[in-house]
């Protein structure tokens, strides 16, 4: 009754043949982009909650009778309601989980090659959602305004005055003048919750767009399927509803998995940090920042120059030549790698030697900085760890890139006899 | 017009191609301008804040106070210190200016060397700026447990170290700079204060 009702004035079924019969593969390692997508969703819900109790000013406020910043104060009081510190760690947890989804989900793109023409275009708009959901889970270290918030934004607002030529114009305009600024909290408040969500919502909204448009990669075993399938090219299960029961398992069960560790893990625990003080302790950032953290560790103080009138400074080279660097190989990546025809079946990660073992070196030397981070607690000189680095990831690479051309040989030879 | 154009179909072709040329110069200057217009915001939105960033306003004569603790903002006293003892400490009345800060230490005269400016010591009290230079954290004195392995200065952002018996040279990690030495004295009545300003740039090489 009433679906019919809306159907004779929107055309619900056109819509239905149109999207929701769109095949998807039935392979796990497609579901990541979704995991992404419900925290995505669990980031707004929870942010609502926390937007409406949160005040962004750092103007002096009684807290218990010491006088804090009233951002602080009001982080301290969304921890004191019923469940508000469960609803802020979910918030958190599930911003940690929407950046490993997102990396996986890359990972998975790039080791099946499903980055290659026609699909540059969504690889691009890919890293554009990671570098915006970075930077909305950075704008968020500081809004509680803990002595943790105030440090991490303290160090990114001198990495950002460091960037060659630009960096005092940049860091004034991402801080709203020298940190730590009256203007800051509000300006990273409204980028946190509209601005950086904003460009995150009409990203998405693209990527599944160019999704549905161009369909995914399928197996390369679904060649000779081809036809198969009720004369379509993809081979697959029906978005609706099929697919959509699937999904919404997942996202119920991920809810799950989400709230079992709010409650029970702490995260960013604003009361032991406090509000801003002076005297600075060990403090690591949230691992997907760590390779940045480790990698400026193992820069040399001394490695400063100028060229071409831009000042060079280790900051510099830590905080913004090596993740400018990551930014643009990523980039770069479909570009490289490039064929003429359009694919659209993946190939085996096993049978690509030089990017599958490229890929293998490249997360192990993010792993390696990462552990640079730790180096204060591994007893390890920056000098040695950034040699075992290079050592490490070269042979990891170079090991991989063997053992696959190997194998890809072994495998070529068992096609021919079968065919 | 027309029959110009129908007599001459080279220039038939001419006349629509200025049309439409017309149409899209009139849209990109437009376009321009508009964009051009948003340039003024750009200063707008960076604000320049006065007397902003890192400007020490520490000098000779201001004396010494916990920068944190129990004690904060009551007075260093010279007693209160065994050789091996640091502690964060601002000038003052200017508290509020996060380029003052500083930490003073305490070790044996006998210990110095060069770079340090031993005339901007007093009876082993030494005095530098807390603020590392590489990214602007503050430093903490790591003191060691048995005696004749050395303390240092450590920031435990990035793990930068600084040897302060020797002017707070660089001896690890990723600080560009040394910390910059102030002077310090014991007063007649016991208690430290400033004989100078800083003696080189402070807070982050950027």
């Amino acid at each position: 009754m009433i679906f019919q009702w809306f159907d004779e004035r929107l055309e619900l079924k056109k819509f239905k043949d149109k999207f929701l019969t769109k095949a998807f593969p039935t392979h796990p390692s497609f579901l990541f982009g979704e995991i992404a997508l419900f925290s995505f969703i669990t980031l707004v819900v929870t942010g609502i909650f926390l937007g409406l109790f949160y005040e962004p000013s750092i103007r002096e406020v009684s807290l218990f009778g010491a006088m804090v910043p009233a951002a602080y104060a009001s982080a301290v009081r969304i921890d004191l309601l019923p469940l508000g510190m469960v609803i802020r760690r979910i918030h958190h947890w599930s911003a940690m989980i929407m950046i490993a989804a997102i990396l996986t989900h890359l990972a998975r793109i790039y080791f099946t090659s499903a980055y290659r023409k026609p699909r540059e275009v969504n690889w691009l708009i890919g890293l554009v959602l990671l570098a915006m959901t970075m930077g909305a889970a950075f704008t968020g270290y500081l809004l509680p305004y803990s002595q943790f918030s105030v440090t991490a934004t303290s160090i990114a607002y001198y990495i950002s005055k460091s960037v060659p030529w630009v960096g005092g114009w940049i860091s004034r305009l991402l801080f709203a003048g020298e940190f730590p600024a009256d203007g800051t909290v509000p300006r990273f408040f409204f980028l946190h919750v509209m601005v950086i969500p904003a460009v995150l919502v009409a990203m998405i909204g693209l990527h599944l767009l160019i999704l549905v448009k161009q369909k995914h990669t399928e197996p390369a075993a679904n060649k000779k399927r081809k036809g198969a399938w009720d004369g379509r090219r993809l081979v697959g299960i029906p978005v609706w509803p099929e697919q959509s029961l699937i999904s919404l398992s997942l996202c119920f069960f991920l809810l799950f998995v989400v709230v079992l560790m709010a409650t029970y893990i702490p995260l960013n625990p604003i009361e032991t940090y406090g509000p801003p003080s002076p005297g600075t302790s060990v403090m690591r950032p949230d691992w997907y920042f760590l390779p940045i953290y480790g990698f400026l560790k193992l820069v040399p103080g001394d490695l400063s120059f100028t060229i071409a009138g831009a000042k060079i400074t280790p900051e510099t080279i830590g905080g913004v030549l090596f993740p400018g660097l990551l930014g643009l190989i990523l980039a770069a990546i479909p570009f490289l790698d490039r064929v003429s025809e359009p694919q659209n079946y993946i190939e085996n990660p096993l049978h690509r030697p030089l990017m599958t073992s490229l890929g293998i070196g490249g997360g192990m030397f993010l792993c390696m900085t990462t552990l640079a981070g730790y180096i204060d607690v591994l007893h390890i000189a920056p000098a040695s760890m950034a040699i075992y680095t290079f050592f490490v990831t070269m042979a990891v690479w170079v090991i991989s890139y063997l053992l696959l051309r190997l194998y890809s040989r072994e495998g070529k030879k068992g096609n021919h006899v079968k065919t | 017009m027309v029959d110009a154009s129908s007599a001459y179909p080279d220039q038939e072709e001419k006349v629509k191609i200025t049309r439409r040329r017309f149409t899209l110069g009139v849209l990109l200057a437009a376009g321009a301008g508009a964009l051009g217009s948003l340039l003024s915001l750009v200063k707008v939105l960076a604000p320049e804040m006065k007397g902003g960033g890192y400007v020490a306003t520490v000098g000779p004569g201001d004396q010494l106070v916990y920068a944190q603790g129990s004690r904060q903002g009551s007075h260093l006293r010279a007693s209160e210190f065994q050789v091996g003892d640091a502690v964060l400490a601002y000038p003052q009345g200017k508290t509020g200016n996060q380029a003052n800060i500083v930490q003073l230490i305490r070790l044996k005269e006998t210990e110095f060397r060069p770079p340090i400016r031993q005339e901007l010591t007093d009876q082993g009290f030494v005095a530098y700026s807390a603020v590392c230079t590489h990214l602007g954290c503050i430093v903490s004195w790591v003191k060691s447990p048995q005696d004749p392995a050395p303390s240092y200065t450590e920031c435990f952002c990035h793990n930068s170290l600084f040897d302060p018996a020797r002017g707070a040279k660089v001896i690890g990690g990723p600080a560009p700079i040394p910390l910059a030495q102030i002077g310090v004295k014991v007063s007649k009545d016991g208690i430290l204060v400033f004989t100078s300003g800083f003696s080189g740039p402070i807070g982050p090489q950027v």
